[in-house]
């Protein structure tokens, strides 16, 4: 609730801010993102990136520029996201921030291609969304770059066969089956195990591949309370492996600080180590300026909102300059995106799928989250082998 | 008996023509209506088996899905035209149903959760069964509703007409049904089972009737659905929330009546949608809870006998007035 | 393979156990009244959610939360208790809506109150392994709550044969005017079935929190297989409702172990369809069930 109460705060805030610039000219811009149901939390997080995207821009573009920020909560509901494109798009935003998961973005892009307004996003890797023939849709991340990361490091480890336990969800399978098919393309040995989104004991199927499989690491494609049941199970059966690696929502300073003990030295994509050390100006603008509006360290969740807001409102701006933002030319400039971003180069292609993202893997060590591939973002060295039941 | 006549027929008119007229441009309202009124045909095909079979299900998700998936795979592998295929989705969700039947010879509540349980195992199926059904990835870009005589059944407009169609088409053959021999035996059946055992009702096949033409309605909607959201997934096609939903509109309009689920749908999606999510954002399903809750203590037969039974009392007492007066 | 046998086995009975401490309070309210009580996930959740404050706010172990847990717990129960006994006709049916619509409001409250984030507790102690012999692993939250749930169904089964509230709470459920004209007080009685059920779902709550992980969307999916246990078990049938637990927990782990673990759930839901088809009465039962 009190997470809520401050996303609608700020996104009215923000929207003072657009008044107080009386003579700048307002830009509308969308976003819906899920702020209830099951997503609320990553909808939440992506929304925090977003406000901070549209703070920067209007304090770079004060006395020229306003950007307006209309947010629609869609509840996690593909109905309902696409009731609030239509209705963001009769309010005459010029374009479409946000959307998580593939199953809501999909028909709401859908809506905004109708509606023929460009649509940017991080939140549903599906392969099928940049298929689609869309003109105006863009996202800068996608299953390829979550596998990169996880294939990058296992290679690194030197492992000859690994387990991967996978939520039989839509993202998750996905994603599952990419990494199946990159590793085995590495000659790496890989046994898939499916689960159900129900499963709560996981000693049958971790005792599988500690008795059976005989993997030198575990793989895990799956969500926090999957993480969570099948370390648990691990503690238990403590199999012999080298490394549990997992994917998103793992290596995050949640996770550190609720299930400190089960969570040590497994690894997990992160953009960011913990706590976030920023370099570059532009990171250290970032970092300020989510401090100042949530009061908190920024995550993975609002660096992604952050940089698919900021290239949509760099492309907004060289189109209103070039005179095409109202005639339709937002999609081209969007698509012209070539740039160094929080996340890594983003460059668009005819698709609007940015071939380029590759993600980071982070490693809890201790009370922090420790950046340990590609090797020219990392932070720390990895403890390898180590898993969070081996002495 | 005259106003009951006029009644559905000045609404029928209000809903094609005035709704349209009055809000057809506000794209974000019909999305919104189009909604509600697509959890106002399962809840018209819920409450009809409730009301006529006596069955209460719990998991009418199950035939949402089966027939949101075949009308999707007809179009998109076989090449099927989306209306024909629609209908292929309601026959599908009503061949399911027989797989259900067996949980006929059930009482109630087994009943109701048996049908839950099938819609858990359809759920399943769709993500295992992945070389027909693409698995838990979903299908994207379902084929939307076609062109018909210049008219863009797509659009906004065009898919209000096609689901409103829809049901009342279903509030049609209900009304008909219930009328009928066929509704008056299935009626008695429900009184005094075993009465109309001995005079000779065949009570499971009309309870199998019943329940593959509820599942008939609810597949075709489903259908509708997918080509509407042009989307689908194991988890969205037999999500709860298809059962729920339905069973909220039905138990809150009134399901002995066959108004009563539609206008309950309507009022429960645009009020919870357009009121309750401006002020309680977060938790408004908690007032779905609490309006069925109050509704079976307070007025079990809802709401649409609620203002029915208001309306008759007012007539009756401006009635005693005038023959007072007199 | 013999290894992995064993295991499963071993795993199954303990996560059978706990189911039967999940479906024990839904297969009590069943046997007595004749209703099912479709929140009752939701206050085994609830319960789980009070020991979550508990450890995370005041630092109390889990299990010293059980009092609060319980009077919470309880006083929830005897308002839905005392709804389902203002409704006058089609009780079955209605009951079935009315509590569905409790359980609406008790999982959206949970998540008003402790949002959508995943809980688990913290304690180390729960966590730790249990192994005997290098062939059976379990975690001590299982084997403290194998223990609890096994005393616990015997007290059950005890209070309802040998005692005399229970007796006279199944006198009120075969023939409630006859139980008035012998002095019973039927709504006391039932009242009483209520509370018994609280504190059972108490107990499970607790026994969820420190040995898996919660959040607000489990309560729901808990009713499920607690009634499904409950069918299995046959109609008031306390004893039925372990077995019936430990022969789903068993079959789900053997499907993990020869199948998928994708199976699971799927294998529990056709058993539960298998046995409500061909044989109604349950495995261990003998009421009746057809229409």
């Amino acid at each position: 609730m009190g997470e809520y109460l401050k996303t609608i705060a700020i996104a009215g805030a923000i929207t003072l801010i657009g008044v107080v610039g009386a003579h700048a000219e307002d830009i509308l811009l969308g976003t819906h993102v899920p702020l209830t149901g099951k997503l609320a939390r990553v909808g939440t997080g992506m929304h925090e990136g977003i406000a901070v995207a549209v703070d920067i821009f209007n304090r770079d573009n004060k006395g020229r520029y306003t950007v307006k920020l209309i947010t629609i909560n869609d509840e996690t509901n593909p109905a309902k996201a696409v009731a609030a494109v239509e209705k963001m798009s009769s309010q005459g935003v010029v374009a479409l921030t946000g959307g998580y998961g593939s199953n809501i973005i999909g028909p709401a892009s859908e809506a905004a291609n109708k509606a023929g307004l460009v649509y940017i996003t991080s939140g549903g890797v599906a392969p099928g969304l940049t298929q689609r023939g869309h003109k105006g849709f863009f996202r800068i991340n996608n299953t390829q770059g979550y596998s990169r990361a996880m294939m990058g490091l296992l290679k690194d480890m030197k492992v000859k066969k690994v387990s991967i336990l996978y939520n039989t969800k839509e993202a998750t399978s996905d994603l599952a089956k990419t990494v199946d098919k990159d590793l085995s393309g590495q000659g790496i040995d890989v046994v898939l195990h499916a689960f159900d989104g129900g499963t709560s004991d996981f000693k049958p199927l971790i005792n599988k591949v500690k008795l059976r499989d005989k993997s030198d690491a575990i793989g895990m494609v799956a969500y926090e309370n999957d993480y969570v049941a099948i370390l648990k199970a691990g503690k238990v059966l403590k199999p012999n492996v080298k490394a549990v690696v997992g994917v998103w929502s793992l290596a995050t300073s949640k996770m550190n600080g609720e299930f400190h003990d089960l969570v040590q030295t497994v690894y997990g994509t992160s953009m960011l180590p913990y706590p976030a050390e920023f370099t570059s100006p532009e990171a250290k603008d970032f970092a300020e300026t989510y401090k100042k509006l949530h009061g908190k360290e920024p995550d993975y969740l609002g660096q992604f909102g952050y940089v698919q807001t900021k290239l949509l409102l760099d492309a907004i701006l060289r189109a209103r300059k070039a005179g095409t933002l109202s005639t339709g030319g937002l999609a081209q400039e969007v698509r012209k995106t070539d740039s160094d971003t929080l996340i890594g180069q983003v460059k668009f292609n005819e698709n609007g799928d940015n071939p380029l993202f590759s993600h980071r893997m982070g490693q809890h060590q201790g009370e922090k989250v420790v950046l340990v591939w590609p090797e020219n973002a990392a932070t720390g060295d990895k403890q390898f082998p180590s898993t969070p039941w081996s002495e | 008996m005259r106003a009951n006549g006029i009644l559905p027929a000045v609404a029928v008119i209000a809903l094609y023509l005035l709704v349209p007229a009055a809000l057809g441009h506000v794209d974000y309202v019909m999305s919104l209506i189009v909604a509600a009124l697509t959890i106002g045909g399962i809840a018209v095909a819920w409450a009809m088996l409730g009301n006529l079979g006596g069955m209460v299900s719990f998991g009418h998700a199950a035939f949402f899905g089966v027939g949101a998936y075949v009308s999707a795979l007809l179009t998109l592998d076989a090449g099927w035209p989306v209306f024909p295929a629609m209908l292929a989705g309601g026959a599908g969700a009503a061949i399911a149903s027989v797989v259900t039947m067996p949980a006929l010879r059930l009482r109630g509540p087994y009943f109701a959760l048996s049908i839950l349980a099938f819609a858990h195992i359809f759920r399943i199926l769709a993500t295992e069964l992945e070389s027909i059904t693409r698995g838990a990835g979903g299908i994207l870009s379902i084929p939307v509703l076609p062109t018909v005589a210049g008219f863009d059944l797509s659009s906004k407009i065009g898919s209000y007409y096609v689901i409103l169609t829809i049901v009342l088409m279903a509030m049609a053959g209900y009304a008909w049904l219930r009328r009928s021999t066929v509704g008056l035996a299935l009626l008695a059946m429900h009184d005094t089972e075993d009465a109309t055992k001995v005079v000779g009702v065949p009570s499971t096949r009309l309870k199998a009737m019943m329940l593959a033409l509820s599942a008939f309605i609810t597949g075709v909607v489903g259908a509708f659905n997918a080509h509407q959201i042009n989307f689908l997934d194991p988890d969205y096609a037999f999500s709860g929330l298809w059962t729920v939903l339905p069973i909220v509109a039905a138990i809150f309009g009134g399901y002995r009546t066959i108004s009563g689920p539609l206008v309950g749908a309507l009022v429960i999606y645009l009020v919870d949608q357009l009121v309750f999510k401006s002020f309680l954002p977060h938790g408004h399903e908690i007032i779905l809870g609490a309006l069925l809750v109050a509704m079976i203590v307070l007025s079990p037969t809802g709401l649409v006998p609620l203002v029915r039974q208001t309306v008759t009392l007012v007539r009756q007492t401006v009635t005693r007035g005038h023959h007072a007066a007199a | 393979m013999f290894e992995l046998t064993l295991q499963a086995l071993y795993s199954g009975l303990l996560t059978g156990t706990y189911y039967a401490l999940v479906a024990l309070g839904l297969a009590l309210v069943f046997g007595t009244m004749k209703i099912i009580n479709l929140a009752h996930g939701e206050l085994v959740l609830l319960a789980a959610y009070v020991a979550y404050t508990a450890e995370s706010q005041w630092s109390l172990n889990p299990l010293a939360a059980i009092p609060f847990a319980m009077v919470v717990v309880s006083v929830v129960a005897i308002a839905v208790y005392l709804l389902i006994d203002r409704i006058k006709k089609d009780r079955e049916l209605n009951s079935l809506i009315l509590t569905f619509g409790i359980g609406i409001i008790l999982t959206n409250f949970v998540l008003l109150v402790w949002s959508a984030d995943i809980r688990s507790t913290t304690t180390p102690w729960f966590q730790q392994a249990v192994v005997f012999g290098d062939l059976l692993f379990s975690s001590r939250s299982e084997i403290l709550f194998f223990l609890i749930s096994v005393a616990l169904v015997g007290a059950t089964w005890w209070w309802l044969s040998q005692t005399w509230y229970g007796r006279a709470t199944r006198a009120v459920s075969s023939d409630r005017k006859a139980a008035m004209l012998m002095g019973v007080n039927p709504r006391q009685t039932e009242i009483l079935s209520f509370v018994v059920a609280s504190i059972l779902a108490t107990v499970a709550g607790i026994a969820i929190f420190t040995g898996q992980v919660i959040e607000p969307s489990l309560g729901h999916a808990l009713t499920v297989k607690a009634f499904i246990i409950t069918v299995l078990a046959g109609m008031g049938s306390i004893p039925g409702v372990l077995l019936g637990a430990i022969l789903i927990g068993v079959v789900e782990a053997l499907t993990v172990t020869y199948f998928s673990s994708s199976l699971q759930e799927l294998t529990g839901m056709v058993l539960f369809l298998v046995v409500l088809l061909l044989r109604p009465q349950g495995l261990f039962g003998f009421g009746v069930r057809r229409g």
